[in-house]
């Protein structure tokens, strides 16, 4: 579902986009591959690129940029808590399908005044314009409140982030977007987009992708405790009682 | 000083843990409990999600009441047979006790159920346990004897079929009240992520009227085999134990512990009891009210696996 919109995203894209008129676009990120190592605390990448103008000298052009990092689907369980007998309880519940686990947004100003409601939203572009469905006993309006929630909290826990003014030019063609990295990031695959909007419409569009893995240590670990869960338990066990049994040793002999 | 965590996807300050760890240790050294009514809402305060809190420092409480069973192993202090009652009771309780935690996760009430449990049984049992030690001082200090309070006879056990002898103990008694005892703290172990010391030890002395030598060390015996039962049955069922983070209060723990036995040997019984019922207490009131006080989000967002 998501990958179809991307597709679609990139074809109205190049569709627009004819050499002749426009301005190509070339981007890169600092990296291509995030290690989650055991001293993760979260990092920061760069988006770099420039805009190439094309051959012939037009009228000057009112372009702007918007950069898009996007995690992998990331399923979310929503409560919300009601007041009974004094005591918060949580009490409905809705399940939010196809959210990203992380969504960065940088642009070089916010997003109403770079383009038309129908087209950021048509490209779904924006914390607010992100597609979920919803699995749940919950009338629309609710489920827009569930929505909207959901995106708050990831906003609070930085893996949603919005930079209307993100991007930085280093020169009239050069430029450079500095992107967040929580130490909390889903591992997975990611997308990394560049629009090149002008005059309101895409006109020159880059995707690019990004892994984030944990490294040998801690995706081992991970695997372990879901491929081989008992050994694992156990594991952790032995090592408990290896411990404590060292320290009865060593209460021992101090008394 | 930032460690990532795993399973828990999460990094946190190693040496904070460490230090919560070694905290909880100490307290427990100091007053012969396990220590997990601390440590659960102290990991959750800190940002660990409850159901991983409750699963992982499971462990923690497997290593102290290791050193703690073996050193009473050695003075005599462990009846084997009335562990082993305890415990078949206990491990029934435990696979009890991790189907209910499931559901409750998947029912998204097991924040509220872990809490209110906490509110009900620290309160009663610290509000009693106040009330006792409260007693004893004043006792102390108008010159009497400090023994505990006892309650009266509890005759109807005594009738109950299935009697054994247990040696240790020097009881003649059925086989029912410590099975059923073993169990209810079994379920109480999985669910709520502690040994259950501090309920097994007064109902050993009040209920079963075991002799107070013996009562630590088997409750420590019994504690050990169904904490390392429940690590492994969370492990298997709901992938909640960090054994990156087991690991790091574990070693704070064992630590801990040493120190906290060295200072709670040269404080007198009825103080220590009365600063523990003030910390159970305190526990049971902050936790209260969390459950009371018009959260920041009424909203709340489980991603991923829980």
């Amino acid at each position: 579902m998501r990958l179809r919109t991307h597709w679609i995203a990139l074809i109205a894209a190049f569709l627009v986009w004819t050499p002749a008129r426009a301005d190509d676009l070339v981007s890169g990120l600092s990296t291509d591959l995030i290690q989650i190592t055991s001293n993760f605390t979260g990092t920061d990448i760069v988006m770099f690129g420039a805009i190439e103008p094309s051959e012939e000298a037009g009228p000057a052009k009112d372009q702007d940029l918007v950069i898009v990092i996007r995690g992998p689907q990331l399923d979310m369980t929503v409560r919300r808590k009601t007041r009974m007998l004094g005591i918060w309880v949580n009490r409905e519940q809705v399940e939010l399908l196809g959210l990203p686990g992380y969504y960065f947004l940088a642009s070089t100003r916010p997003l109403d005044d770079i383009a038309s409601v129908a087209t950021v939203q048509r490209f779904h572009l924006g914390t607010a314009n992100l597609e979920a469905t919803t699995k749940g006993n919950i009338g629309p309006d609710e489920a827009t409140a569930f929505r909207a929630a959901a995106i708050r909290d990831r906003k609070r826990e930085h893996l949603y982030w919005e930079s209307p003014t993100g991007i930085e030019f280093l020169s009239r063609t050069l430029f450079r977007a500095r992107i967040q990295v929580p130490a909390s990031v889903p591992p997975g695959e990611y997308r990394a987009e560049v629009y090149l909007f002008q005059n309101g419409t895409i006109v020159s569009a880059q995707s690019s992708p990004l892994f984030i893995d944990k490294s040998g240590f801690e995706r081992q670990v991970y695997n372990y405790a879901y491929q081989a869960s008992f050994a694992y338990g156990f594991a952790a066990v032995l090592m408990a009682l290896a411990f404590g049994w060292a320290g009865y040793l060593i209460f021992r002999q101090s008394q | 000083m930032e460690i990532y965590l795993p399973v828990a996807q999460l990094s946190v300050n190693w040496a904070m843990i460490l230090g919560v760890g070694a905290a909880v240790g100490f307290l427990s050294g100091m007053f012969g409990v396990g220590g997990g009514f601390l440590m659960t809402p102290l990991l959750v305060f800190y940002g660990i999600p409850p159901g991983i809190a409750v699963a992982t420092q499971a462990s923690h409480i497997t290593a102290s009441s290791l050193s703690g069973a073996l050193a009473q192993w050695r003075r005599r202090g462990v009846d084997a047979k009335m562990g082993a009652m305890l415990l078949s009771g206990g491990l029934a309780g435990s696979a009890i006790g991790v189907y209910i935690f499931r559901e409750l996760q998947r029912l998204g009430q097991i924040e509220l159920v872990v809490t209110a449990s906490y509110v009900v049984l620290l309160g009663s049992i610290g509000g009693l346990m106040l009330n006792e030690s409260i007693r004893a001082i004043r006792k102390v200090r108008t010159g009497g004897n400090a023994a505990p309070t006892k309650t009266g006879m509890h005759s109807w056990i005594h009738g109950l079929p299935f009697k054994i002898r247990f040696r240790r103990s020097k009881l003649y008694i059925s086989v029912i009240p410590p099975v059923i005892l073993g169990c209810l703290v079994g379920i109480l172990t999985a669910i709520m992520g502690v040994g259950g010391g501090f309920i097994m030890v007064p109902a050993m002395i009040y209920l079963l009227r075991m002799p107070t030598n013996v009562v630590i060390g088997t409750s420590q015996f019994q504690i050990l085999f169904v904490t390392a039962a429940t690590t492994i049955l969370h492990a298997t069922s709901d992938q909640t134990v960090d054994i990156v983070l087991a690991f790091l209060l574990v070693i704070g723990g064992v630590v801990g512990v040493q120190f906290g036995v060295r200072v709670g040997s040269q404080m007198r019984g009825e103080q220590l009891r009365a600063l523990l019922a003030v910390l159970v207490v305190g526990v049971a009131l902050r936790l209260f009210i969390g459950l009371v006080t018009t959260p920041g989000d009424i909203y709340s967002i489980v991603a991923g696996t829980p």
